[in-house]
């Protein structure tokens, strides 16, 4: 049982990490990625081929993971930074999937990256120093900091003038421009900002599966983050930290359920069933999530100048 | 002179929206756009703060032609607009609208925010005594906490005003400042634009309500079909013929709203 926690809460931890990069690019800012596991996979992908092939530290290819996902988040917004949600939903959409399918269809030269077959046997960091018991809590820890860094990044951004600008572009965007605020300018840096939070949980995906395939990055795990981030409260990173422990615990309570081989796949459907009900119940009576994006206070700055 | 618009057009599809439009706004001067519903006057807006692209025309502002600019360029250069229907971001608070209002801010680089925080933590304090002072001009001080969209429409106003104010522009265009506002508050914007005036802004206002538009401008240009009707002093123009007619043929809101 202890193990399956530790277990749950470094999923918890990976896919937080990328809750809160969809916090930040659609809850703060307000752009719809629905290519969310793009960054994910790329992280994963890159971070796995510099250090079995390139023969670099761990660390150096969680930082190649950062990197690889800001610059995937770039990409992606150059050709749409002054267009609408709406296209922001289809070529996010699109540029996830066409990074997928080149993936799937090439081993990239190398008998490690085998296309549909995945990458198998990524090593994981300080491994051999500790037993595989202890090791659990150690990625635990290392995820944990990951996250924890992550979380106060984001933190800083929202209380920045950055940040605030960011949370006008979701307001209205041609209130920022009329303003003078280089409106494109900030949202590629919030693709690139999210971009490699969410590269570094797929890395740190990579080195704690052990195996990557093109399969782990379908558009349905996109849709689950977004369950994530609605359901914690859109706008607040908390929420989102706090949607992300609600959906994995559900999407990992079934494996206590005694169920034949018979049922299995049902009752893996109906945990999406379950995930869906929640999420419309949340809309109906909850739409701000259950943590509330909050708002900062100024009143007090006004006695301070009499 | 401060910003001319020299024959501009615009076509959407087959339909003429403007017509080698001209116009001319001195500093010192508020400058009323006003004209029957579906002249023109919003397209043409849209187009000098850089929203549209016009089909063809020069636009110079200050000096330096602006056409073709992106409208965080313009406003920028000092041209700042507000909009028709508030657009105000509603789930941010009155303060945080202000101190959005300043038009190149370190802090909005992230790279600034990052190296240079006690510069950005001094800028933000400036732009706070600033913002005290605004809101407590237009009354809006004890709201600085709540949303902006929970303010009411005449407020909101008030606020987009403010905010503009914050950035500091050489020339504001107000897209309909009193539309939809309550008597009351009516006179209150006016008061404050004319204060403003009287301060050294400079205004391009486009207005349905004559009234407000007799006490404000120095100086008007009225558009018909996306055609320049007249321009001139304000007495002179809306007692002419043709301009009265262009109303009444659009619906006889002079009658109505010259109140």
């Amino acid at each position: 049982m202890i193990a399956f926690l530790v277990y749950l809460f470094t999923i918890i931890g990976i896919y937080g990490l990328m809750s809160l990069s969809l916090s930040l690019q659609y809850g703060t800012t307000g752009l719809v990625n629905l290519g969310e596991v793009g960054f994910f996979m790329v992280g994963a992908y890159v971070s796995a081929i510099m250090v079995m092939l390139g023969g670099l530290p761990i660390g150096v290819g969680l930082l190649g993971a950062i990197a690889a996902g800001a610059v995937f988040g770039v990409l992606m917004a150059l050709p749409i930074g002054d267009l609408r949600q709406d296209y922001w939903a289809i070529v996010t959409l699109a540029a996830a999937e066409i990074a997928r399918l080149i993936f799937l269809n090439t081993n990239l030269g190398s008998p490690y990256v085998g296309a549909s077959y995945g990458v198998a046997g990524i090593p994981a960091p300080w491994q051999q120093h500790f037993s595989t018991a202890a090791y659990g809590y150690v990625y635990l820890g290392l995820v944990a900091v990951c996250v924890a860094c992550a979380y106060a990044l984001v933190r800083w951004v929202g209380r920045t003038p950055y940040g605030r600008l960011l949370k006008a572009i979701r307001e209205s965007d041609e209130v920022a421009l009329a303003l003078g605020k280089d409106v494109r300018r900030a949202r590629i840096w919030a693709m690139a900002l999210g971009g490699g939070i969410a590269g570094l949980a797929g890395g740190l995906f990579a080195h704690f599966n052990g195996f990557i395939g093109p399969d782990y990055f379908m558009p349905l795990e996109t849709f689950l983050v977004w369950a994530m981030v609605i359901l914690g409260g859109s706008g607040n990173h908390l929420g989102a930290l706090v949607g992300t422990a609600v959906i994995e615990a559900i999407y990992n309570s079934t494996r206590f359920l005694d169920i034949s081989q018979a049922h299995a796949s049902l009752v893996a459907s109906l945990r999406m069933v379950l995930i869906g009900v929640l999420i419309i119940l949340v809309i109906l009576y909850l739409p701000r999530g259950l943590v509330p994006e909050g708002r900062r206070r100024y009143g007090g700055s006004r006695a301070a100048q009499r | 002179m401060l910003l001319s618009v020299e024959g501009v057009s615009k076509h959407f599809g087959g339909l003429t929206a403007l017509d080698e439009v001209s116009l001319s706004v001195e500093a010192g001067q508020i400058f009323g756009l006003i004209g029957p519903n579906g002249s023109g006057k919003t397209t043409l807006v849209n187009i000098i703060s850089g929203f549209l692209r016009p089909n063809g025309g020069r636009i110079v502002f200050d000096g330096q032609p602006i056409q073709g600019l992106e409208p965080y360029q313009i406003a920028r250069r000092g041209l700042c607009r507000t909009f028709q229907i508030t657009l105000n971001p509603a789930r941010m608070t009155v303060m945080e609208n202000m101190l959005l209002g300043p038009r190149t801010q370190r802090g909005e680089s992230i790279w600034r925010a990052a190296f240079e925080p006690w510069a950005v933590r001094k800028d933000e304090a400036a732009h706070l005594e600033r913002a005290w002072k605004l809101l407590e001009m237009v009354n809006l001080h004890h709201h600085a906490d709540e949303y902006a969209g929970s303010l009411s429409g005449g407020q909101k106003k008030l606020l987009a005003l403010v905010q503009i104010l914050m950035a500091g522009p050489r020339l504001i265009l107000l897209d309909e400042p009193v539309a939809g506002v309550n008597p009351r508050l009516i006179e209150d914007i006016v008061q404050l634009i004319l204060r403003l005036k009287r301060d050294g802004q400079n205004f391009l206002i486009v207005e349905h309500n004559m009234q407000v538009v007799r006490q404000l401008c120095d100086a008007i240009c009225v558009l018909d079909m996306g055609r320049v009707l007249a321009q001139g002093a304000p007495e002179e123009v809306l007692a002419r013929d043709d301009v009265l007619r262009a109303y009444i043929a659009a619906g006889g809101q002079v009658g109505e709203q010259a109140g």
